[in-house]
């Protein structure tokens, strides 16, 4: 009786117990290969790869959650950090209320299509990335920009603990996103929404608000990430983050939040973003080419999304 | 008349799930050839445990299979169970409406009908056209599922077990049982009658075991009945032999008397004056045209009607789950446009309550969740948006005490109760919530008699606090116990309105 206890309860946590082992594996993988991973300076690099990462898979979180797509989460970043580089000469730190502002407002729009006017999800926000592309490639004319402001650069770059202040920004938002999904009605709502829209809409959520409200927010994440990734990198163009948006589906995927929707969480999305975002330091620190790290990513993630669905109560996926 | 070797025994069967619910106790039962026997019980009393085992679903802790008299194992999934002679045929639908009648009679079975991947559709379609005219199907082989009427589709389900049966353990042999978990669910009162006679002729062509909650079939159309409390086998009768009636078969299965009765005699009392809900001239295009009423404080009215009247109809405009085209919705005074949606409608007052639990619980949350997301005003720490854990487990447990919700804790995954436990749980965050117009639709579908007077009571309780309600059902006892005032419903049209008394005079001539 004691036994079929704990295995009904390992059951759940499958998930997290998966990717812990995963995360565990890779990293000590990493570090008999290469004994400097895990030194104060491959530190600072895995921290500076996770952490930009961390809140923008935070915000895509929240909207899977709810059994939705976000896939302008990439595109939004760029803008962000697009804008902030163009402007900060112009009207000084006033471009990151302005950045924020304006992903905000593509989320606003992405919710908006969906929720409203009943466009897949994974549509209109493939539709709205393309915009959000087209409007970063009118504005930067395709050029490399950098950023010369300090205190700008201050906010992802100062050392506290040994550690660059972005890894603090990315803590705080994993931390509070934790909070909003677990403590408040909005969190439970969205939950609601992805394990049973019907339901959700009877018990009184209003399903249209709550759908907008979430993509605003991933919105805002996307934009609040490519800001601290901007001060970070301290310059770029359009081409940067060109190929994050599968290992950042794969991070929220990997941690244990199913694409189903109702499920998982942001607190499962921390690992997912170590697992991934550490795979991919570690083989940029080996030299490995691109090639096989978007292999070694794509197997990780249908990986863990194997090793973590719950077969006994998912019926037929589509 | 009856083969004194049983074509399946189970003796000694039990399961305990997740180590702390003992579904099945020690229980035996015995199904002989050619006849109907009846397995009837409260919800988690351990009839659908039972059944699973039987139809190969998983097998128990511990127990004997007898097979014709031979002991085998127990079947590992439902494929064996068929090839051992016992399919199943499940309470929900499991018709898959877009294909033809003869293409969902083989499914699953094509490969005993094809050669190098090519269907042998002619030689489907004779044996499909047979077993329709051997059961007085009335329909073609090629119309569409959804064409049928559910009681159609019904028989085609339960034609399909037997073909099923046919195909993979025997063409001749009737020595198979086919288990119907509650047939008549989504059936109307005619359709019932007309599949149990349908019954009672397959009866020559195979055994049935009958799942249901409806104690009247049971009675009328079973040789035999079993009976589960609590996952003990507490009853067994022969109906051949045993006078039983209803309210003995109540008492075997709830383990105390009858009390519905009583409350039909509160009706009428408590209505106040003041006008909650008007509907006036309320019309939506080929459902329901001009029906006008008023509901007052504390009333309960009934929406009574045939199937397509345009009763289910009227009550999901209400709840704001459909749209109107014509005339006025007021609630409380305020008037309620159409498009709006249920959550608006909720602020206003209105909540709305279907039994059927899938379109209301969320299954893979857990008991607390499900009552919490209705009572959120309630275990917030105001003024902030927070949600206060010990609020929300205190809630939890005060429904789960008033309506003996039977699970380890509040923190159950709500996928792992029984129909009759969902239903309560579904119920119980209404009752928590207490809104000022409370709609019913089919409240106790496919539940037991102990969890319905369970619900009747709860009901009753909010009604003589001052909540409304509006009822629609399929079961005239449920208005004449409940309602003050019935609406008849025609095609789409109010016929005319009767008070409790003047319904039940209606109903019984």
């Amino acid at each position: 009786m004691v036994r079929s206890t704990i295995f009904r309860g390992s059951q759940q946590n499958m998930a997290t117990i998966v990717s812990v082992i995963a995360a565990i594996a890779i990293i000590s993988t990493f570090q008999i290969i290469n004994p400097s991973f895990l030194s104060p300076q491959g530190r600072i690099s895995l921290v500076y790869a996770m952490s930009y990462f961390l809140i923008a898979a935070c915000g895509l979180t929240m909207v899977i959650m709810m059994g939705s797509f976000d896939f302008s989460v990439v595109s939004l970043l760029k803008l962000a950090a697009l804008i902030c580089v163009l402007y900060i000469d112009d009207i000084g730190l006033l471009v990151i209320p302005l950045a924020l502002l304006v992903c905000t407002g593509f989320g606003f729009i992405n919710g908006l299509l969906f929720a409203r006017f009943k466009v897949p999800s994974f549509l209109a926000t493939l539709g709205m990335s393309l915009v959000a592309e087209g409007l970063a490639l009118y504005l930067s004319k395709g050029f490399l920009y950098m950023i010369t402001n300090r205190t700008f650069r201050a906010l992802s770059v100062t050392f506290i603990g040994g550690l660059p202040s972005i890894f603090y920004w990315g803590l705080g938002v994993w931390a509070v996103s934790i909070f909003v999904a677990f403590y408040t009605p909005f969190g439970r709502h969205l939950y609601a929404i992805g394990g049973n829209p019907t339901a959700a809409s009877l018990c009184g959520v209003d399903v249209v608000k709550t759908r907008i409200n979430a993509f605003m927010l991933s919105g805002f994440l996307a934009g609040l990430a490519g800001v601290l990734y901007m001060a970070q990198f301290g310059g770029g163009s359009i081409e940067m983050g060109a190929d994050m948006s599968i290992p950042l589906f794969a991070s929220v995927v990997a941690g244990g939040t199913s694409l189903a929707g109702g499920t998982g969480g942001p607190h499962r999305t921390l690992l997912g973003v170590i697992l991934i975002t550490w795979t991919q330091a570690g083989m940029s620190m080996l030299a490995m080419g691109n090639d096989r790290q978007l292999v070694i990513f794509a197997l990780i993630a249908i990986g863990m999304s194997v090793l973590t669905t719950n077969r006994k109560s998912a019926s037929i996926v589509k | 008349m009856k083969d004194n070797v049983p074509i399946i025994e189970l003796k000694n069967v039990s399961k305990t799930f997740g180590g702390v619910v003992r579904a099945l106790d020690s229980v035996s039962i015995a199904i002989y050839k050619n006849e109907v026997v009846g397995v009837v019980g409260e919800n988690g009393a351990g009839k659908s445990t039972l059944m699973k085992i039987l139809a190969g679903v998983f097998p128990p802790d511990s127990g004997e299979w007898y097979y014709t008299g031979q002991k085998l194992t127990f079947p590992k999934n439902p494929k064996e169970a068929v090839e051992r002679g016992v399919a199943i045929v499940y309470q929900e639908k499991g018709v898959v409406p877009a294909l033809k009648v003869y293409q969902y009679l083989f499914l699953g079975h094509e490969d005993k009908y094809s050669e190098f991947f090519r269907l042998k559709t002619n030689e489907m379609k004779k044996y499909a056209d047979e077993m329709l005219k051997e059961f007085h199907i009335d329909c073609d082989i090629e119309n569409f599922m959804y064409e049928l009427s559910p009681s159609t589709q019904k028989m085609i389900e339960i034609a399909k077990a037997i073909l099923s049966l046919r195909l993979e353990y025997g063409s001749d042999n009737t020595a198979s049982v086919v288990i119907l978990d509650e047939p008549t669910a989504p059936l109307t009162v005619e359709e019932r009658q007309d599949l149990f006679n349908y019954i009672l002729k397959m009866k020559k062509a195979t055994s049935f075991v009958l799942v249901s909650h409806i104690m009247h079939e049971v009675l009328e159309f079973t040789d035999r009945v079993y009976v589960l409390r609590d996952g003990k086998l507490v009853a067994h009768y022969n109906l051949s032999e045993d006078k039983i009636t209803e309210n003995d078969l109540f008492k075997a299965i709830v383990g105390k008397e009858f009390v519905e009765e009583l409350h039909a005699t509160q009706t009428g009392r408590n209505v106040g004056d003041e006008v909650v809900l008007v509907a006036k001239n309320l019309t939506k295009k080929g459902s329901y045209y001009d029906v006008s009423f008023e509901l007052r404080k504390g009333e309960c009215i009934g929406i009574f009607g045939p199937a397509g009247s345009g009763k289910s109809e009227i009550i999901k405009t209400i709840a704001g789950i459909l749209h109107f085209d014509k005339g006025v919705l007021a609630v409380k005074g305020e008037e309620a446009k159409s498009g709006e949606l249920p959550h608006v409608r909720l602020t206003k007052g209105v909540g709305y309550f279907c039994g059927r639990t899938e379109e209301q619980l969320f299954f893979n949350w857990s008991v607390r969740k499900n009552i919490s997301i209705v009572n959120m005003e309630k275990i917030l720490r105001k003024p902030l948006p927070v949600i206060n854990f010990n609020t929300e487990k205190q809630v939890t447990e005060k429904i789960m005490q008033k309506f003996r919700i039977k699970t380890p804790s509040v923190d159950t995954d709500c996928q792992s109760l029984s129909g009759g436990n969902k239903q309560k749980l579904s119920v119980g965050r209404w009752f928590e919530r207490r809104p000022d117009i409370l709609l019913l639709e089919d409240p106790t579908i496919g539940i037991d008699v102990g969890a319905r007077e369970d619900i009747y009571e709860a009901v009753l309780e909010m009604k003589n606090e001052g909540v409304s309600m509006v009822l629609v059902s399929d079961d005239p006892k449920e208005y004449s116990t409940l309602c003050d005032k019935i609406i008849f419903m025609k095609s789409g049209r109010v016929e005319k309105v009767l008070n409790a008394l003047e319904f039940k005079e209606a109903i019984v001539t």
